[in-house]
């Protein structure tokens, strides 16, 4: 999957560059108005399709008891705190790396939505940001999981549904498997939200 | 338009729908987002400033990419050892 993202992204960044600089074949205006808007739009759709149809996954979130919600939500307050203090420090705009880090790690979401609300320039620090949360969790499970036995989950973010739960089930045993699953659900649904949210504030 | 929208009427119809014939729907998925980083990657591509910002702009992704972990295993300990549990 990933190496198709990154062939999209490459592939679209020279075509970009060519439409721009040698002669328009191609409105940018086509692509950035109805292919970009057209696939965000059913991509939000099908997601919402399949949270909505799936009925183990409400079984599965409630065998994992109260910590489900507790854990998401210190991981949430955790993530905006730190796009608050990386936007201070990188003098950026602290709405903008606020939306940018409530992305989860969902990078294909964050990028584009982020993108939509704050122009192109946080669209594709928000890709990048969301992009290294995955890798950086992959990358430290081994040294997370001494940390403490929710870490990995914490540092995955919304990913622990899909693409980091294997890592971490072999990382932090079987029984970690409900808990990185629920936060990593919850947390990619709220994701459209809180960034959409963040997006109302003042900047 | 509002980005809610669609994400909310998805939900609704995967509730109402649950039950129907199913469709494979990770393809749909699958093309949608190789669709949106296409284009995310063009409108990057047709801007030279933003072009030419991408190596700050990676360099700040790694300082924020690191804090935002950082501060999610801080307060995933906090809220542990205020809710105490295992």
């Amino acid at each position: 999957m990933i190496k198709y993202i990154l062939v999209a992204l490459v592939f679209g960044g020279i075509m970009g560059y060519l439409n721009n600089n040698f002669g328009s074949l191609i409105a940018d205006s086509w692509i950035s108005n109805y292919l970009f808007n057209f696939s965000l739009i059913l991509l939000l759709f099908v997601m919402g399709f399949m949270f909505g149809a799936d009925r183990e996954a409400v079984v599965k979130l409630r065998r994992a008891g109260l910590k489900i919600f507790i854990v998401p939500f210190s991981i949430t307050l955790g993530s905006i705190v730190g796009g608050l203090v990386g936007g201070y420090v990188l003098g950026l705009s602290l709405v903008g790396s606020m939306a940018v880090s409530a992305g989860f790690g969902w990078y294909t979401l964050a990028g584009p939505l982020v993108g939509r609300l704050f122009g192109s320039e946080l669209g594709a620090l928000g890709f990048v940001v969301n992009f290294l949360r995955e890798l950086l969790t992959i990358l430290t499970v081994s040294f997370m999981v001494k940390v403490d036995r929710y870490a990995p989950t914490a540092s995955g973010g919304a990913t622990t549904m899909d693409t980091t739960l294997p890592v971490i089930v072999r990382y932090c045993g079987s029984e970690s498997l409900m808990n990185a699953f629920s936060s990593g659900f919850i947390l990619s649904i709220i994701a459209p939200f809180t960034i959409t949210t963040i997006a109302t504030l003042p900047h | 338009m509002n980005v809610i929208v669609p994400l909310v009427a998805g939900i609704l119809a995967g509730v109402f729908l649950r039950d129907k014939r199913r469709i494979d729907l990770s393809k749909v998925i699958f093309g949608a987002i190789v669709a949106l980083i296409f284009s995310m990657g063009f409108m990057i591509g047709s801007n030279n400033d933003l072009l030419a910002s991408m190596p700050r702009i990676g360099g700040n992704a790694i300082v924020i990419a690191s804090l935002v972990v950082f501060f999610s295993v801080v307060f995933m300990k906090i809220a542990k050892k205020v809710v105490r549990f295992e």
